[in-house]
């Protein structure tokens, strides 16, 4: 058993650190809160260049072959710093599909553009309950000419306004099980009759709601098999979840750290608050659940990069994350006092970002279930 | 490089111990949930350890020459996990002497006291068995408060104080015992020492106290100048401060492997349980409140496991951990607690039934757990004591106390 990284993966979370604290400052945050877009351009441009884009993707098609782990400390660090933007829906949502799922021609025309930074992505499953169940897929396509047409409508779709490809979860049958009769397709978000509305959240991220009124989507746009597309539903949410969980375990850092500096500095009752027990103790119950969600994402990560992906583990880890970053930064906000209640103050804009992880990729509710089928029950 | 796998041996050894419980325990064996000290049969127990000695396995960290056969730390996690996964008793003889005294000697002790101890403690008989003599009336939390005395006179030193809380004294042979060298210092940390004393010396008395369930665990122990041979000393005298935290460093660790492995036996049989439990015309496993009370034991129980081989790892990499012990620790006691507040959520009025009753579920387990867990947790530090320790050497925060 051993549970260092390499020398090179050490190497990549120092330089996307760096990066980071460089090029996306907190103020940088605060201004895509507000931007219309939700993200810089201008640094999506140097992250590709950077070859994060294509990571994972391989080499012929513009990537850098890395491994799933590497990914994964990547994504700790995007969201230790908090880095807004569409590479979760790019990367996490659509392009590991695209390398697992698509033909030939999908990966030699999608891939490279990924890779160059020259194609947003994002993947459309939530429906009207806002679950990720099969039986919630709803949106109906139907055979006109040689066309798939797809009417109905998804929400929660993250970066759909400015997606150039949504990867749409249709139901073109019906069979024994919910699971049976749903299709991936790629559509392009450019054509008429995608309408894309925003939904406003506390987020800052950028969450929206996509009408599908009767969009054509050639037969060549069908990612994987028709009917069989809940297959790969499943190996995006696995992995999303992982790489969610990636995100949360460097937020749930970052909180630890900046609370565990505050209650050094501030002084009341003429000494530092972190002098006290009730802080103390809060604090090391901060470091616990840190180091929870930071092993388990390991373990499930890990299975994912040696080809042999553990639902028990990746749930456990998800499930995990969910509860630990609330908490986490519910304890924060209580340990710094009013000051972190305020606009000014970084707490808040992890303490926002909760709930949009808290439900990608399965809420707690889906991955516990998933546990209680693991044990049997 | 990252591998979460198991190797050959690890899967080896979990295999043999599975078939050694099913060969040797008794089928109304009824498991004790505690890490023992109790001897609730301790003819069983004593032929159960002489057993796991004869396998190798009682002392399998150890080096040889001292009766072990130099297993990794990763064979002992498993072994561990495994021994209280099927609840063999007798594996830790009253805890003190494989857990912490062996280690300590080998790491303090001179080759003379090596010699004549480490092999009684490998062979798993009586003589083997040892208590600690740590807290006393006025030092619990505040340890370094102690105040029994030893004073040197020729080549002996002699000893006067009680110690109390002291697990398994009434059938230990040895006692480690913690002292006052020098009540003259500056920090009370100072001027401690730790001797071997054979517990049938003259002067020494042991009185039980019963626990809250009327069990003989604990006792209090009386030392009455009681003469000890300066050659048992352990260590440089005054420097016992330093052991003593070593010692603890040991007992913490196995902390998690043993609630992990006790832990994961009480989810398999409270999901059996739930699936074979009808209420309102269905399994009670289909009770999505059940469900979700199962998936998150089984959650943190992950967790624990994980916490339990990073220590290792990190102890098996030449590192000194900080701060890790006692983080596994806090998880390891949590989720005692929850099991046995979970588990009596899921069996009802049936969880504070005997274990020997025939109205007993799984082996009265969660009876077991509810009445050990707090107790468990108090020792070798309280949550709140390992709380300070991750908040002051991990969290770098100002010493509260």
């Amino acid at each position: 058993m051993d549970f260092s990284f390499t020398e090179e993966q050490d190497m990549l979370r120092i330089s996307a650190r760096d990066f980071l604290a460089k090029e996306c400052p907190k103020a940088k945050v605060r201004e895509m809160d507000k931007d219309e877009k939700g993200y810089d351009p201008q640094m999506w441009r140097s992250m590709a260049e950077l070859g994060w884009m294509g990571l994972v993707f391989p080499e012929e098609y513009g990537g850098m072959a890395a491994g799933f782990m590497d990914l994964v400390i990547l994504m700790e660090e995007m969201g230790r710093n908090i880095l807004p933007g569409p590479f979760f829906s790019t990367i996490a949502l659509c392009a590991l599909p695209l390398i697992e799922f698509g033909s030939s021609e999908q990966k030699a025309r999608f891939l490279p553009q990924i890779a160059r930074g020259e194609a947003i992505w994002t993947f459309a499953l939530a429906e009207l309950s806002g679950r990720y169940r099969a039986s919630e897929v709803k949106l109906r396509v139907a055979l006109e000419g040689t066309n798939h047409v797809l009417r109905g409508c998804k929400l929660f779709v993250s970066d759909a306004h400015v997606a150039d490809h949504i990867l749409v979860v249709g139901r073109t049958g019906e069979g024994e099980r919910p699971e049976d009769g749903i299709t991936l397709f790629i559509a392009d978000s450019r054509t008429p009759n995608v309408k894309v509305e925003a939904i406003p959240t506390i987020g800052g991220d950028s969450q929206f709601k996509v009408s599908f009124d009767g969009v054509a989507v050639a037969e060549d746009s069908i990612l994987g098999k028709t009917g069989r597309g809940w297959d790969i539903v499943n190996f995006i949410l696995q992995r999303a979840a992982v790489l969610k969980c990636a995100e949360m375990s460097g937020a749930c850092q970052a909180v630890l750290d900046m609370t565990s500096s505050y209650a050094k500095e501030r002084i009341q009752f003429d000494r530092p608050i972190g002098s006290f027990q009730a802080i103390q103790h809060k604090l090391a119950d901060m470091l616990i659940d840190v180091e929870a969600v930071q092993y388990l994402l390991h373990q499930a990560a890990w299975g994912i990069s040696v080809g042999s992906p553990s639902p028990w583990q990746i749930s456990a880890a998800k499930a995990k994350a969910n509860e630990a970053y609330q908490r986490i930064c519910i304890e924060a906000v209580a340990a710094h006092g009013a000051i972190a209640y305020t606009m000014d103050h970084d707490i808040g804009l992890y303490y926002r970002r909760v709930k949009e992880a808290q439900f990608a990729a399965g809420d707690t509710e889906l991955h516990k279930e998933v546990m209680a089928v693991g044990l049997g029950l | 490089m990252m591998d979460f796998r198991l190797g050959e041996k690890e899967l080896a050894l979990r295999e043999g111990i599975r078939k050694f419980a099913e060969a040797e325990l008794p089928p109304n064996f009824v498991r004790s949930t505690l890490v023992d000290g109790e001897f609730r049969d301790f003819e069983f127990e004593v032929s159960m350890s002489r057993k796991l000695a004869q396998r190798g396995w009682l002392v399998m960290g150890w080096p040889e020459k001292y009766g072990g056969c130099g297993a990794s730390l990763f064979e002992q996690t498993v072994y561990e996990m495994e021994i209280a996964y099927w609840g063999i008793p007798g594996a830790w003889m009253g805890i003190s002497g494989i857990q912490w005294v062996g280690p300590c000697l080998m790491m303090f002790g001179t080759e003379e006291q090596r010699q004549k101890y480490l092999p009684l403690i490998a062979s798993g008989e009586e003589d083997g068995i040892w208590c600690t003599g740590y807290s006393e009336p006025n030092a619990g939390s505040d340890f370094a408060n102690i105040r029994t005395r030893a004073v040197k006179e020729g080549d002996d030193y002699i000893i006067n104080g009680q110690k109390v809380w002291t697990s398994a004294a009434h059938r230990a042979r040895w006692c480690w015992l913690a002292v006052r060298t020098d009540p003259n210092v500056a920090k009370k940390h100072h001027g401690i020492s730790i001797f071997i004393v054979d517990m049938r010396s003259p002067g020494v008395t042991v009185n039980p106290i019963l626990n809250y369930y009327g069990r003989h665990h604990f006792n209090e122990v009386f030392f009455d100048n009681v003469r000890v041979p300066a050659s048992n000393l352990v260590g440089e005298e005054n420097k016992g401060w330093y052991y003593l935290m070593q010692s603890l460093a040991f007992e913490r660790r196995s902390i998690a492997p043993t609630a992990h492995g006790s832990l994961r036996w009480i989810l398999g049989e409270l999901a059996k349980y739930a699936g074979q439990t009808e209420y309102e015309g269905q399994p009670l496993s289909q009770n999505p409140v059940i469900r979700a009370k199962l998936a998150d034991l089984a959650i943190d129980l992950e967790v624990l496991k994980m916490f339990a081989f990073q220590l290792s790892w990190r102890i098996s990499q030449g590192q000194i951990p900080v701060y890790e012990s006692s983080r596994n620790k806090v998880m390891g006691d949590e989720l005692m607690k929850r099991g046995a507040v979970t588990g009596a959520e899921i069996l009802g009025v049936y969880s504070q039934v005997d274990p020997d009753s025939e109205w007993a579920e799984i082996s009265g387990a969660i009876q077991g757990a509810y009445l050990g867990f707090p107790g468990q947790s108090i020792a070798a530090g309280t949550a709140e004591i390992e709380r300070n320790i991750i908040a002051q050497f991990r969290l770098g925060l100002p010493k509260s106390y």
